[in-house]
């Protein structure tokens, strides 16, 4: 399974795009730094940092695109076969995929928060503390580490479906455009699904709910709306994402190539 | 049992309706070369993915060196290398990257380098593969397949693009292997070529093995002639037939050839009537010839 990995994670480091990638990243983070800091008005200096200097919301398009080629590519260059026809089991290709991904999706989390403690001390110094408080009894940077940690987990129910997709359609555009507009649909259909939920209840169990994820854990009042309690969307979130690798796996392995 | 490397037993797949493999049964001797051949859609490629574990197959057992060939059950293919179809490439990493990303930890760069040697790749291997050619694709699929010396290896259409010049390095390249006692499964619609290649002959029709000898049965099975061209053709053949001579109908003055048929005996004859020979052919049917009449007959019907 090492080995596995390790030729996940070599063919990963090989892609130009990878490490345009991470460079990429880092200078719209910088830029978004550099205008809150010339447009306080606009941008609050607080909010921009427990956002990560907007880092969250791309790191989700990468990931998206990166989990839909990880397993699509395959079949796109033909290169499964040769994948298949080796003493491994089915699983652990498939398995060594998913470790590759949640391996990038660490490093692109840990690259944001590190980068956006360095944005801080270079551009806003003085102008406020880690431990300031800032909303929901929360001080700056657990606002920040409770984004990063919600995030996490609602990035992941939606990478479980990209690559359910990409394995299903064995195409990198299918899984991606669904991955995004998973992604992204939520603040189009947030508010009609709040009244939706107050009707018949049930719905509160609706994957887009869970997505909610990272909102909840930064407010006191979020609950209210998604009619779950914290621990409750945790599990459900991890709930999704098990039931969408599982169907997954049982595509993968069924599958004659 | 131990000569015996693939054995495959009364192996049934089906495409939805389609009953693509039927029964199929055949076995390959450790060492040797077998060309696996048929018309297009006959099911070679099928089988080759059925060998690999590729396919879940209804019923029917494979085994390869003694261990089970299935989807779920993969040891067997440690020993395995193979081309099938078209060879997966990546477009972003070199040859040498390719080498490199499916070796194992046992095999040494020493034996990447001799590879990439003997195929003849060393000008353009640590080129990104996009840049590369069908042909120079090609051999970098073959020689994927070849890198970790496996003692069993599939390929299929080896041939596909491959230039003259590589095409015969190739040809050498199997024959060193398997006198080192590597096993090829080969397919290929190039019959001159696989001709020089194998030992047995494999031939599927419609999912069905429809002939399987070695390649010295085939060959000793088919007629062997002897073509004279002559001043008079006409005056020959009655002097020939005259002498207890069989001859062929098909073209011109042809002797089949027995075992006591001598040529000089056949020159002293006609040159003794004051018939001029003006050349003199042996021909014997080639696998093509042989191949064609074979699936003429058409014992297979189609259900």
């Amino acid at each position: 399974m090492i080995t596995l990995v390790k030729q996940e994670t070599y063919k990963l480091l090989h892609k130009k795009s990878t490490p345009a990638v991470s460079i990429a990243l880092l200078i719209i983070m910088t830029a978004f730094g550099v205008l809150s800091k010339l447009y306080p008005k606009y941008w609050s200096a607080k909010n921009m940092f427990t956002t990560m200097y907007t880092g969250g919301s791309w790191v989700v398009l990468f990931l998206i695109a990166a989990c839909s080629s990880i397993i699509a590519m395959e079949f796109q260059y033909g290169t499964i076969k040769e994948l298949l026809y080796r003493k491994y089991y089915r699983g652990e290709i498939l398995v060594s995929k998913w470790i590759t991904m949640l391996i990038y999706s660490i490093y692109f989390y840990a690259l944001v928060f590190v980068y956006s403690l360095i944005l801080k001390v270079v551009l806003y110094n003085g102008n406020f503390k880690l431990t300031d408080t800032y909303a929901n009894n929360q001080s700056i940077i657990e606002t920040q580490l409770m984004n990063l940690i919600g995030q996490f987990l609602s990035v992941w129910l939606v990478l479980s479906l990209v690559l359910l997709l990409a394995n299903i359609f064995k195409s990198t555009a299918a899984a991606i455009s669904i991955g995004i507009i998973g992604y992204f649909a939520l603040s189009v259909v947030s508010g009609l699904m709040f009244v939706l939920m107050q009707k018949w209840d049930w719905l509160k169990w609706n994957p887009l709910n869970m997505m909610n994820l990272p909102a909840q854990l930064t407010s006191d009042t979020y609950h209210k709306m998604t009619l779950l309690s914290t621990p409750e969307m945790i599990c459900g979130s991890l709930a999704y994402t098990a039931i969408f690798m599982a169907i997954s796996y049982v595509v993968f392995k069924r599958r004659s190539v | 049992m131990s000569d015996i490397i693939l054995n495959v037993q009364h192996l049934n797949k089906s495409f939805g309706s389609k009953h693509v493999l039927k029964d199929v049964s055949f076995s390959v001797e450790r060492g040797h070369i077998v060309g696996l051949v048929g018309p297009n859609g006959a099911g070679k490629s099928t089988i080759m993915k059925a060998v690999l574990g590729l396919f879940n197959y209804a019923s029917g057992q494979i085994t390869i060196d003694g261990d089970a060939v299935s989807p779920i059950s993969h040891q067997a293919m440690d020993k395995v290398g193979a081309l099938i179809e078209y060879p997966g490439i990546y477009p972003f990493l070199t040859g040498m990257q390719h080498l490199k990303l499916f070796s194992k930890e046992t095999t040494g760069q020493d034996q990447i380098d001799e590879i990439v040697d003997r195929m003849k790749m060393t000008t353009y291997i640590d080129r990104k593969a996009k840049t590369y050619s069908l042909g120079m694709k090609q051999k970098l699929g073959i020689a994927l397949a070849l890198v970790n010396q496996p003692k069993f290896v599939i390929l299929d259409e080896p041939m596909n693009g491959l230039d003259p010049q590589a095409n015969k390095d190739l040809r050498t390249i199997i024959l060193d292997l398997a006198k080192q006692g590597t096993t090829f499964l080969i397919s290929s619609h190039i019959l001159s070529e696989l001709e020089k290649l194998i030992d047995d002959l494999v031939v599927i029709d419609k999912g069905q093995i429809v002939y399987k000898e070695s390649m010295a049965t085939l060959e000793s099975g088919g007629k062997r002639l002897l073509v004279v061209k002559t001043s008079d053709d006409d005056k020959a053949t009655i002097i020939l037939t005259q002498n207890g001579y069989q001859l062929d109908q098909t073209a011109g003055v042809s002797i089949i050839e027995t075992d006591d048929t001598k040529m000089a005996d056949v020159i002293k004859l006609l040159s003794d009537n004051g018939i001029d020979i003006e050349d003199v052919q042996h021909v014997h049917s080639d696998l093509e010839t042989s191949l064609l009449e074979l699936l003429k007959n058409d014992k297979v019907k189609e259900s």
